[in-house]
Parts: structure tokens; C-alpha cells; sequence
């Protein structure tokens, strides 16, 4: 029970840091790293409500593919946000 | 100490204390129980759609219309991504070096395991937490991390050519549309499940038709995947020496 | 109590996330940064619906029966999660991917045109209309 309630606190905090870094760096690919530890808040957060289906997907699609995708197109346009 | 620090400590210190307050004067009811349309889910799962798993009987039988729509979404998504990004097979053919053998070798190993464990998935997505989308997302990661480190020329020379995916995915996408036709053949209605497909085979349980559409799903997000991976994958200097253009 | 707490913490935690990657929409400059602001907003409104069918159970587990005689039945109506959302979830995270890897495109496409990603600057090279702050 207290395991599941410290998640639910934990994870929330972790992914307000996550976000707030993504959204206000100014180097693009740091800020796809930020975007993939939200992911993992948000896993964190998925998995204390018990829903493996989704934590599956999401750690699948959000970690991996959006990571990968976000890296090629920087690689592609420019890394730096003027 | 910059600003961006200091605003993100008040971010912080100001949900918290928000929440603290909020709860100390609101002091509101938590649910503590099943919704009623989750509860008959949950207790009809078994006997309605011969899966034990709530959750891939609804994707596939209680709202299986629904998700076969949105399989078309995907699929027009994908489709517009990779007409947007015309490119020529000879500006692929161009970048045939990868990485070194150790990164090569290494990645053979990794990209292994991961699809045996996508399999698994896709498999048993009809007893066991899983299914047709979270193996076909697994797959494409396999795929994501094969296609930097061998280079996507390599792969083409080899056979796995973009309009092959294109091809498996419509493949996928007509299996599956024909799979939610085919009762309508005996007179039921479409999407039908229990009252047309075997609950088990063999003494396998399959759940009717939960389990072909995973595997048609898996193929489909999987294939559309890897397509748009291998278009990202060219540098856009060989884009722009080989379209002429 | 503690209950409580998380509840409405969650629920201020997901909203102000949702302000946060709605500022990087609106106010980024570079298109790629309201690409990555796009898919952390799209994240927080799935997380959303999946808390909405949430509940406090101890233990809370998948709404999966072990067997397929469907043996305990009670047990998993008081502490199965919702599997609702779930199921709505499920195909919007894969969907999602699809449509945000049709925006990325569209960016790649817009810097071979105009050979920047700022969105004031690329809308002035495109249309040749100039774009006031």
C-alpha cells in the first residue's frame, strides 16, 4: 500500500521536472532526452495505476520511437533554437 | 542559480503547496470502486469473447469497429508522411556504410532478443497483457535499431525496400478488414467474434478472432514503422545528389 | 487523507504539465521544440484518461483472470483497473506516433525549403509575407 501511494507521489514530481526542462531548453537534442525521462515519469506513473498494457506501449512508442524520431529530425534540420 | 531554476523550484514548491492546502479544506471523497461499465466488462470478459484479458476484448470485440478505424487512420497517416517525403531508391542505395563489426554484431544479438520478446507479446495478447499494438510498436524498435547501425542502402540491397513494407501493410490491412467481413457471410453482423470463430483450436485457446487480428495489427504497425525508419535514415545529402532534382 | 492528497496532487501535477507544453507550443520558436511540446501534451491527455478510471484498491492488479474457467471472479471486480481507458488509450499512443512522424515530415520538408526551423521565418520564406512579433 505505501509502495503504490509513494509512486503516485513520486512520479508526478518527476515529471513536472521533466517537462519544465523540455519545454525551456534551448538545445533541441537535450531537450528530446527531457522528453524521454517525462516518458518514464509517466510509465511510473501508468504502472502504479496497474495497467501493463499500456506501460507496454507507451515505454515502446514514447522511449524508443519518439527518441529515435525527434534524433533524426534534428540530425536533419538544426540541433540549436535561436 | 539562473532563472530557469528558480522558476521551476516555484513550480514546484507552489503544487505542492496547492495540493496541501487544497486537500486540508476540500478534503474530497476518493473512488474507491469499479465504474459500472468497467464492472461488466470485467465480470463478462471470459464468457462473451472467450479471452481472460478485459482489455483486448474490448480493443477487438466490444469496440472492435472502432479500432479498425483507427487502423485506417494510421495507415492514411503513414502513407501521407512517406508521399510527403518522396525519395528515390538510388539516393538510398548510396549510404551502404554502417557501423563498425562490434556495433554490428552486437546489435544482431540485441535486435534478436527484442523481437523474440515482441513475439511473446504479440502471441499471447489475448490471455496476457499484450497484444497487437504494444508487439508491433516492440518490433519497429528492433527495426529503429537496426537500421542506423547497418544503413539503410545495406538493407535495400538485401530486399527490404520501403514499397515491400508498404505492400506487407496493406496486406495486413486487407487480412484484417476480411477478418471483421467474413461473418457477415452467414448473416451476422460485422466484427462479429464468439458466435463465428472457434474459442480454441487444437486445444489452443485463440479467443476467435482476437488473436489473428493481433497478429494482422502487429504486421501492420510494425511494417508502417519501419518504413517511415528507413526514409528518416538517409542523410539529406544523398537526398539531394541522387533525386537530380 | 494521504489518498486524498495524491488524488488532487495528480490532478494539479497533469494540469499544469498540460500549461507548460501549451506555453512550448504556442511561444517556441523553433518548430521542432513545438513537435517535442506537442507529444508531451498528447502524453499528459492519455495519462489523463487513464487516471479518470482510476481507483484505490490494495492491491490494485490487471484486469486479467488467471485461467479461462474465470476463477476469481469477486476478487478481480474489486481489484481490477479500468479497462475502459485502457482500450482508448491503447490505440491513441500508436496513432499519435503516426500523425506527430507525419508532422516531423512536414518540418524536414519546410527546412529543405526554407532552410530554418524558426516558425516566424519559415512562414515569411514560404508565403513572403512579413511576420510582426
Amino acid at each position: 500500500m505505501i509502495t503504490s501511494i509513494l509512486l503516485l507521489i513520486i512520479a508526478p514530481l518527476l515529471s513536472i521536472f521533466f517537462v519544465y526542462m523540455a519545454v525551456t531548453e534551448k538545445d533541441l537534442l537535450k531537450a528530446a532526452a527531457y522528453s524521454a525521462g517525462q516518458s518514464i515519469a509517466y510509465s511510473i506513473l501508468l504502472q502504479a495505476m496497474s495497467t501493463p498494457d499500456i506501460v507496454m506501449t507507451y515505454i515502446a512508442v514514447s522511449v524508443g520511437l519518439y527518441s529515435a524520431l525527434l534524433v533524426f529530425v534534428i540530425s536533419k534540420t538544426e540541433r540549436f533554437e535561436r | 542559480m539562473s532563472r530557469r531554476i528558480i522558476i521551476l523550484i516555484l513550480l514546484f514548491t507552489a503544487t505542492l503547496i496547492a495540493s496541501f492546502t487544497a486537500t486540508i479544506i476540500l478534503n474530497p471523497a476518493t473512488p474507491s470502486e469499479l465504474k459500472g461499465l468497467a464492472k461488466y466488462y470485467v465480470l463478462n470478459t471470459i464468457n462473451e469473447t472467450a479471452s481472460p484479458e478485459a482489455v483486448t476484448a474490448i480493443v477487438w470485440d466490444y469496440r472492435g469497429l472502432d479500432t479498425i478505424y483507427e487502423t485506417l487512420v494510421l495507415y492514411l497517416a503513414i502513407v501521407g508522411g512517406l508521399a510527403m517525403f518522396k525519395m528515390s531508391e538510388e539516393a538510398l542505395l548510396k549510404t551502404r556504410i554502417g557501423l563498425t563489426l562490434l556495433s554490428k554484431t552486437s546489435t544482431k544479438i540485441v535486435a534478436l532478443l527484442i523481437a523474440s520478446i515482441a513475439a511473446a507479446i504479440v502471441f499471447h495478447g489475448h490471455l496476457s497483457p499484450g497484444g497487437g499494438f504494444p508487439g508491433g510498436s516492440a518490433v519497429a524498435v528492433a527495426s529503429m535499431i537496426i537500421i542506423p547501425v547497418f544503413a539503410a542502402g545495406t538493407l535495400i540491397e538485401k530486399g527490404v525496400s520501403s514499397t515491400k513494407l508498404v505492400a506487407i501493410r496493406g496486406a495486413a490491412l486487407t487480412a484484417l478488414g476480411l477478418v471483421a467481413l467474413l461473418p457477415v457471410v452467414k448473416g451476422l453482423e460485422i466484427v462479429t467474434n464468439q458466435r463465428f470463430y472457434p474459442a480454441s483450436i487444437l486445444g489452443l485457446p485463440i479467443s476467435g478472432s482476437l488473436s489473428l487480428y493481433n497478429l494482422f495489427e502487429s504486421l501492420a504497425v510494425a511494417s508502417g514503422f519501419t518504413a517511415i525508419a528507413l526514409y528518416l535514415s538517409i542523410p539529406e545529402e544523398a537526398h539531394k545528389g541522387g533525386s537530380g532534382a | 487523507m494521504l489518498e486524498a492528497f495524491t488524488y488532487i496532487l495528480i490532478i494539479a501535477v497533469l494540469g499544469l504539465n498540460a500549461l507548460v507544453s501549451i506555453y512550448g507550443i504556442v511561444y517556441g520558436r523553433s518548430l521542432v521544440k513545438k513537435l517535442i511540446s506537442l507529444t508531451i501534451l498528447s502524453d499528459t491527455v492519455l495519462v489523463a484518461v487513464i487516471f479518470a478510471g482510476f481507483y484505490y484498491a490494495y492491491p490494485i492488479v490487471p484486469p486479467v483472470y488467471q485461467d479461462l474457467a474465470g476463477a476469481g471472479r469477486e476478487f478481480l471486480v474489486k481489484h481490477a483497473s479500468d479497462p475502459l481507458p485502457q482500450a482508448l488509450v491503447l490505440t491513441g499512443i500508436v496513432i499519435g506516433l503516426a500523425v506527430n512522424a507525419l508532422i516531423a515530415f512536414g518540418i524536414i520538408q519546410a527546412y529543405r525549403l526554407a532552410k530554418t526551423t524558426d516558425a516566424r521565418k519559415v512562414v515569411e520564406v514560404l508565403s513572403g509575407v512579413e511576420v510582426t512579433e
